[in-house]
């Protein structure tokens, strides 16, 4: 490896977790999109910071490109207030605004100046390391690098500063507001941190591929886990992951580092979609079948309970007169048979006493409404699952 | 070229021609549709769709080698629409809320499709050149067939909205309704949804991936301001996008430099400003007068409460009291006074005034009405 792709692969690491840290929040509070928002509208204040001071990563640019982010937000909001148009719809109108009135500054100033939508929205990590910070003749490393551990530092400074207070005012606002945290300054500072962390990031993965680092570690970690701590960890995991292994794959491709990343994230994200333990896509829709099965068990053995006749209780019956299909019904008396609920005696099925005790319980709770008590007896009474 | 210039050229010039139209068509089938959207809180659907499509383009191209517009489109509307179904998995199956989901979607596939797009650009094939006017748009590129493609698309969107108009409309403002009616709502929905998608990936080529949303948001927000009733939404809306994306076209060409997609974006966005100002029933402007009006009535009510209970304690009710002791109290200004007296409750003699039978009936009604309100 040589050093300008260690240090390619350090910023890209440090944008990962600086970006996953507000990310978590951002998530967690439903306002993803508004992280969506920030990184389009940023685009005409980095023009005029950049018609300013003719230095893409120059301070006053980072703060003017934040504030262009924080008005955004107070824009969505004042919109939202108004109540003409609902929320999402608030956010949908803003950015593109501010985004055209950037994209039109470019256009008519900036076509001669080293100034690119594409480089904005794109960004060019291989070209970082090449921008070197250079402190009284001595080369001390990238530029990127160092913004971006800047803003990291600042970001993890604030976490620990005010972990309790985020923690709190996201998940129960009301509770924050009556102790006297001020949900509204939290509000601010996050989408504050958000907004410069978005500026900081954008030269080097590029302002649309930022929102891609925010949510996506965020929303993957959610799905594995629910406690606030351990989807921070995860999700700076994810994002360090994704950043390393996408640039190997970008160089393996020879294409985009920062679209390679995302690719790397949304591979990530597809596998914990798909096979997270309790909340994956294959673990919920085993879960949804085994309860459709349990709960035509449990029609099937109150049906038996209300009918003595044994015409009523004859194995065909369950495709004629439930209307039910011959492989369901056949799953249906397997389980019911594993579980000792019922026998059959010549193509005739009748209660066990386990089966009639725990039909007379199911009706019991039926009646009183108590529905949700069934799933815990399930436990109790079945050796095997649907 | 000024504005003038552009009107006149407008209908000879085959380059002008096409470009209005089609971006006249693109902004009434977008406005058209982005009404639905807007109604049934999916405005920022159009912004991740749009994101979505752009893999699909890249891949139609890797697929074909071709750079004909029509089956790079139909890769975007493939792309889209499975970007749209995810996004619906993603919403009903797991407990991440719509704007996790959205923003997913909508930068994972656009960096896929990046990833995709620097790949092509490496590739050894002159042909690859002009695929990224699809991250801007550059309506400069259409060309007639391009508008043809639109005017059908327009055309059966508009044949569909008819056809199933009853059904879409019920299915927007109250859905378990339409189920309980026996109407397939999930197949209406899959109806309604895959047509903004298709306008959305229409829209790509002139406006571009970022500022999609907006030609579909935009006109359908602007529009309802000015009305309640859908089919006039729908119809205001068409109108909005038809007129932004004309005057879009004619500013950005009669100026260097302008490239047509944001300044189509920022003329819609001049129609929903206007609309929030100044639209009679919701406009914020008309709502601060309405606001203002209230506030000097209520003024009002309370100055002649208030002359009321001093007249009350005598046993003339015309005697008249000095304009003095009025000034200790909050309500009063010289304003409210006049008009107490053209509406006849109040006369005034030099300093002093009385209050008239008139004024004394209505200021005990006005208090009997208070009253049974606090009930």
């Amino acid at each position: 490896m040589s050093n300008a792709q260690i240090e390619i692969q350090l910023i890209a690491s440090l944008v990962a977790i600086a970006c996953a840290i507000p990310g978590t929040f951002l998530v967690l509070r439903k306002m993803a999109m508004i992280s969506d928002a920030i990184s389009h509208s940023i685009l005409p204040g980095i023009v005029v910071g950049f018609f300013i001071t003719q230095d893409l990563n120059s301070p006053l640019l980072i703060l003017l490109a934040a504030l262009t982010g924080v008005i955004t937000v107070v824009l969505v909001e004042y919109i939202q207030k108004t109540g003409l148009v609902k929320e999402d719809t608030a956010i949908g109108l803003v950015f593109p605004v501010l985004f055209s009135i950037g994209v039109l500054m470019i256009a008519k100033k900036a076509n001669d100046v080293h100034l690119d939508i594409d480089a904005v929205l794109v960004g060019e990590l291989a070209l970082a390391p090449f921008d070197r910070l250079i402190i009284s003749g001595v080369d001390v490393g990238p530029k990127s690098l160092w913004i971006i551990g800047g803003i990291l530092l600042v970001t993890i400074g604030l976490l620990i500063a005010f972990f309790k207070e985020l923690k709190l005012s996201t998940f129960d606002k009301g509770l924050a507001a009556s102790l006297g945290f001020s949900p509204a300054i939290i509000h601010y500072g996050l989408m504050s941190v958000s907004s410069v962390t978005t500026v900081g990031a954008f030269d080097a993965v590029g302002a649309i591929l930022v929102v891609a680092l925010m949510i996506a570690p965020a929303a993957t970690a959610y799905l594995l886990t629910t406690d606030l701590k351990k989807m921070l960890l995860l999700s700076i995991v994810f994002g360090v992951f994704s950043a390393i292994s996408g640039y190997w794959f970008a160089h393996w491709l020879d294409a985009s580092i920062a679209g390679s990343i995302t690719t790397m994230l949304g591979v990530l994200f597809l596998m914990v979609y798909l096979f997270a333990p309790s909340k994956g896509i294959i673990a919920v829709m085993y879960r949804e079948k085994q309860q459709r099965t349990e709960v035509s068990l449990l029609t099937f053995l109150l049906h038996l309970k209300n009918h003595d006749e044994e015409a009523e209780r004859h194995v065909n019956h369950l495709n004629e007169h439930i209307n039910w299909q011959k492989v369901r019904s056949k799953t249906v008396l397997d389980l019911a048979l594993k579980n000792n609920m019922i026998v059959i005696n010549n193509a005739i099925v009748s209660l066990t006493s386990k089966g009639n005790e725990f039909t007379t319980q199911a009706i019991d709770y039926i009646i009183t409404n108590e529905d949700a008590q069934i799933e815990d007896m399930k436990d109790d009474f079945f050796l095997f699952r649907g | 070229m000024n504005i003038q210039e552009y009107f006149s050229l407008v209908f000879s010039d085959y380059t002008l021609r096409t470009i209005t139209l089609g971006t006249a068509i693109l902004g009434a089938v977008t406005g058209m549709l982005g009404s639905f959207a807007v109604l049934r809180k999916q405005s920022l659907l159009g912004d991740a769709i749009s994101h979505a499509a752009l893999p699909g383009i890249a891949i139609a191209f890797l697929m074909t080698g071709a750079k004909d517009s029509n089956t790079l489109l139909l890769g975007a509307l493939v792309s889209g629409l499975i970007g749209t179904f995810w996004i619906r998995g993603i919403i009903t199956k797991t407990h991440l809320k719509s704007d996790t989901a959205l923003g997913l979607i909508l930068s994972l596939f656009f960096g896929f499709g990046m990833l995709l797009l620097t790949h092509i650009q490496k590739q050894p094939n002159a042909n690859q050149a002009g695929l990224d006017k699809y991250l801007f748009g550059q309506a400069a590129t259409l060309v007639e067939s391009d508008v043809w493609m639109m005017a059908i698309v327009t055309g059966i969107c508009l044949i569909v909205l008819l056809l199933f108009w009853k059904e879409f409309k019920i299915l927007l403002f109250d859905k378990d309704y339409a189920k309980t009616l026996g109407f397939n709502t999930k197949t209406i929905d899959i109806l309604i949804t895959s047509f903004i998608v298709l306008a959305i990936v229409l829209g790509l080529q002139t406006v571009g991936v970022v500022l999609m949303s907006a030609m579909l948001l935009a006109p359908a927000a602007a529009a309802r301001q000015w009305t309640n009733s859908l089919a006039t939404m729908v119809f205001l809306a068409a109108i909005f996008g038809a007129l932004s994306g004309v005057f879009g076209t004619a500013i950005s060409a009669s100026q260097n430099n302008l490239s047509t997609g944001p300044v189509i974006v920022l003329i819609a966005a001049v129609f929903v400003f206007v609309s929030f100002v100044f639209s009679p029933s919701r406009g914020l402007l008309f709502k601060q007068i309405r606001f203002i009006k209230n506030r000097r009535d209520l003024e009002l009510h309370k100055t002649l409460a208030f002359m009321y209970h001093i007249a009350e304690t005598h046993d003339d009710i015309s005697h008249p009291h000095e304009i003095k002791i009025l000034n200790n109290f909050q309500g009063f200004t010289r304003g409210t006074l006049k008009k107490l007296v053209e509406k006849n409750y109040v006369t005034l003699q030099g300093t002093t005034w009385s209050l008239t039978h008139e004024g004394f009936k209505s200021a005990s009604n006005l208090y009997n009405q208070l009253n049974k309100n606090d009930e």
